[in-house]
């Protein structure tokens, strides 16, 4: 028996070293990211005036740097591709954590998905899977059945197989993160497939919808409330398509204090392929454009 | 509590203290202690069900009692159809009450006649299955006076709710295991580091593979009908290793945390997707449960005895019984029914017996007729698993037809490369192992200490970097 416990003891404590060793990987996973953005936010670099939530349209469609020139108000863009509304409550959290409360959040609203059960967006883990040395983040990734428990104790339990690629990611040559946060689609659609709306999704009912989603989107508004944030929500073009059914649902579930932004549904330029990179999604130019219609209604409300 | 959660971390080391250096000089306190730490182990899940076990093997106790009193066959038999009914009573009650009522429901409505269902709520009992199942062979065992009955309630009681094997096996017989409980144990250090790399390795099974294909598994059964050809058999794959790796991880827990306590329970799995053919598989599958069902139901219907008639029929019935067993849901009867198909024509050409040694014995790598072999028993055994993994009959089928469509040639939409090299190393080390007791029993063995702790630490950050939610077991639904 002696033998046996003096043998797990000695087992145990060379595992401790390498155990705490792998510090070293969660240590040196943030140097590898080319998006810096949530690690700005956890350190509480991101004492912004105007943040910017949301998903592929938040993150291609507004430019954070073209409304900070146009509103005079310092801008960040926070928006992640392919992230739901409880993400977006999950960035607001955090970045009102660790930072100064925005005085204006814009929320760019996934037509007609945002509240929607499928999972075409979802709670995107991987931007927090090189961060998972902070506890905080990994808190959040233990909520998400992501890490264990037990890492709470462990380094490696936050480690992933994310920490094992050493080499330094690059950027996307035709979708970059620029310096304030938002991702421009610089190419332009090949004014084919990418344009085609799916019509099967223009209906909308109550049954569609997700509690979870509901409630993240209700979380975002109390917050808001409660941070003296101006909360503006914005509907960023569609090609040649609006869903109104969406939109009408939106507004039932928007506070009256907060404010609702839709682009202008007359201008040409959404109707014209020069300005889309795919049917949700506009390129640079149409961004520009867009960028600039959503400062003017920022700077009158 | 779960194998693979803080609860049983901390549990086990506590369990071992006691055992080991408080009660380990009186052989009643140590049982009794056991009978303690596993009525915390199971009621941790869920006390109120506590009462079912202890009911059960009071019946159970005292029948065997009064069986070893009794001389008469009449009232002998009048005892063990009391401890059947008594047993299978509950676990029909609980596991299949609103089955039957369900399609009882369905068949009057064939006929134009409507009945308004009576299901009731009921929560299945973590293990019932598998602890009816001991408990019953305990009688059966003394009823045919192949065991003599205990007058120990202590160690009776220790032998139907040891914990490591409580809730999902292996089903032990009380021929075996009960006997361990009469003696005292003797700490042997040989026995108690082969369990906790027993158990090791059976984390790894279950963390690493089974959880992980889990999430493949699950997100194309889930949503099968997104999915067709070469996906939809990468969802079949990964469901495959899933189950192994989480029931065969199982055992490899439970019997390495039961020789930290001195106990030796029976190997459950031998490698079973190494089989050459599907009657070498049901050898190498789930062993206490076929043993189980060919002891107390194929042998007591006739057995081998009889005619070919004779033999199929018996065949199909503990097929069947077996696919039963497993859930409330004609997919495991349709499961159990595949396999009875699949075993037929070596029944009927009695080749059923013809693979009993280990594939590639003393060979580093099988024969090319052996890998042929191999590979058809494999298939044939991924698509039961399709039956046993769908939702019901209809999502069966359609899955299986949906394989079989111009995408099978294509690349699978879904194909976690790092996963498939996991698993390829994992069918390498078992392959390696695949005439011992569990893949990585000598594996390094020789190997100098450094080495050794090295491989071992290995596993055990891969447990830890492959750990997420804790994931239930598959098989404590059954």
């Amino acid at each position: 028996m002696k033998h046996f416990i003096l043998n797990i003891i000695l087992f145990i404590a060379a595992f401790f070293i390498i155990e705490k060793s792998s510090y070293y990987l969660l240590y040196k996973a943030p140097e590898k990211e080319i998006d810096k953005r949530l690690e700005k936010v956890i350190n509480g670099d991101l004492n912004k005036e105007l943040i910017v939530i949301g998903s592929s349209r938040g993150a291609g469609n507004i430019l954070a740097g073209q409304l900070e020139q146009e509103t005079g108000l310092s801008s960040f863009n926070l928006s992640y591709q392919g992230t739901n509304i409880e993400f977006h409550d999950f960035v607001l959290t955090t970045l009102l954590k660790f930072n100064k409360a925005p005085k204006k959040l814009v929320l760019s609203v996934d037509s007609p998905h945002a509240f929607f059960k499928e999972k075409s967006l979802d709670f995107r883990v991987d931007p927090l899977l090189p961060l998972s040395g902070n506890n905080y983040i990994n808190n959040a990734l233990i909520e998400r059945g992501e890490n264990n428990i037990l890492s709470n104790f462990f380094y490696l339990g936050r480690v992933s197989s994310n920490h094992f690629s050493f080499k330094k990611k690059k950027q996307r040559p035709d979708n970059p993160i620029d310096a304030f946060g938002s991702m421009p689609l610089l190419k332009k659609s090949n004014k084919g497939k990418a344009l085609i709306f799916d019509s099967s999704i223009m209906g909308y009912k109550l049954s569609f919808e997700s509690q979870e989603k509901l409630q993240a989107f209700k979380h975002i508004q109390e917050l808001c409330k409660a941070n003296n944030i101006k909360l503006v929500c914005v509907f960023s073009p569609s090609f040649k398509i609006f869903h109104k059914e969406f939109f009408n649902r939106f507004k039932e579930l928007l506070q009256p204090e907060n404010k609702l932004f839709v682009y202008n549904l007359e201008r040409d330029t959404y109707t014209d392929t020069n300005y889309f990179y795919d049917h949700a999604h506009l390129n640079i130019e149409g961004a520009k454009v867009f960028t600039t219609e959503l400062s003017t209604f920022i700077n009158l409300n | 509590m779960f194998f693979n959660s803080i609860d049983f971390a901390v549990f086990l080391p506590i369990v071992f203290i006691l055992y080991w250096f408080v009660t380990q000089k009186n052989l009643k306190l140590q049982n009794a202690l056991l009978v303690l730490a596993s009525y915390v182990f199971y009621g941790w899940w869920d006390w109120r069900f506590l009462s079912l076990i202890i009911f059960s093997s009071l019946v159970d106790y005292s029948i065997g009692l009064a069986l070893k009193k009794e001389e008469k066959k009449s009232k002998r038999k009048l005892l063990l159809w009391l401890s059947i009914i008594v047993n299978l009573g509950f676990l029909g009650f609980f596991k299949y009450y609103n089955f039957f009522v369900d399609n009882f429901v369905e068949a009057f409505s064939l006929f134009g006649t409507k009945i308004q269902p009576n299901t009731l709520d009921i929560i299945l009992p973590v293990g019932i299955s598998f602890y009816t199942f001991q408990t019953l062979s305990y009688t059966i065992d003394v009823y045919k006076r192949k065991l003599e009955p205990t007058n120990n309630l202590i160690s009776f009681l220790a032998f139907v709710s040891f914990f490591p094997q409580l809730v999902a096996g292996p089903i032990e017989r009380a021929t075996n295991l009960l006997p361990q409980f009469y003696k005292k144990r003797q700490f042997h250090y040989s026995q108690a580091v082969d369990g906790c790399r027993q158990i090791l390795w059976g984390f790894f099974k279950k963390v690493v593979i089974a959880d992980t294909c889990a999430e493949y598994a699950n997100q194309i059964f889930n949503n099968s009908a997104d999915y067709s050809g070469s996906t939809l058999v990468i969802g079949a794959l990964f469901f495959t290793f899933q189950i192994y790796g989480d029931f065969s991880g199982y055992s490899d827990i439970a019997i390495g945390t039961s020789r930290l306590f001195g106990f030796d329970l029976k190997q459950n799995f031998a490698f079973p997707y190494f089989s050459r053919d599907i009657a070498e598989f049901w050898r190498r599958w789930h062993i206490s449960l076929s043993t189980w069902f060919r002891d107390y139901l194929y042998i007591p219907l006739g057995g081998s005895r009889g005619g070919t008639w004779m033999k199929v029929r018996n065949t199909f019935i503990i097929f069947i019984v077996s696919g039963f067993w497993h859930g409330a849901n004609w997919t495991f009867v349709v499961w159990g029914f595949l396999n009875a198909l699949y075993f037929l024509p070596l029944l009927l050409a009695k080749r059923n017996r013809s693979n009993l040694d280990v594939v590639a014995q003393e060979k580093m790598l099988p024969s090319l007729k052996e890998v042929f072999k191999m590979s058809v028993t494999f298939a044939l055994t991924v698509l039961a698993w399709i039956f046993f993994r769908a939702e019901n009959i209809t999502h069966a089928f359609s899955y299986i037809k949906n394989i079989f469509t111009k995408a099978l040639f294509e690349l699978p939409l879904v194909r976690p490369t790092n996963l498939i090299i996991l698993i390829l190393i994992f069918i390498s080390i078992e392959w390696l192992g695949r005439a011992k007791h569990y893949a990585i029993e000598t594996l390094f063995l020789q190997q100098p200490k450094v080495l050794r702790w090295t491989f071992y630490m290995f596993i055990i950050a891969c447990v830890f970097i492959f750990s997420k939610q804790e994931q239930e077991f598959i098989y404590f639904q059954f």
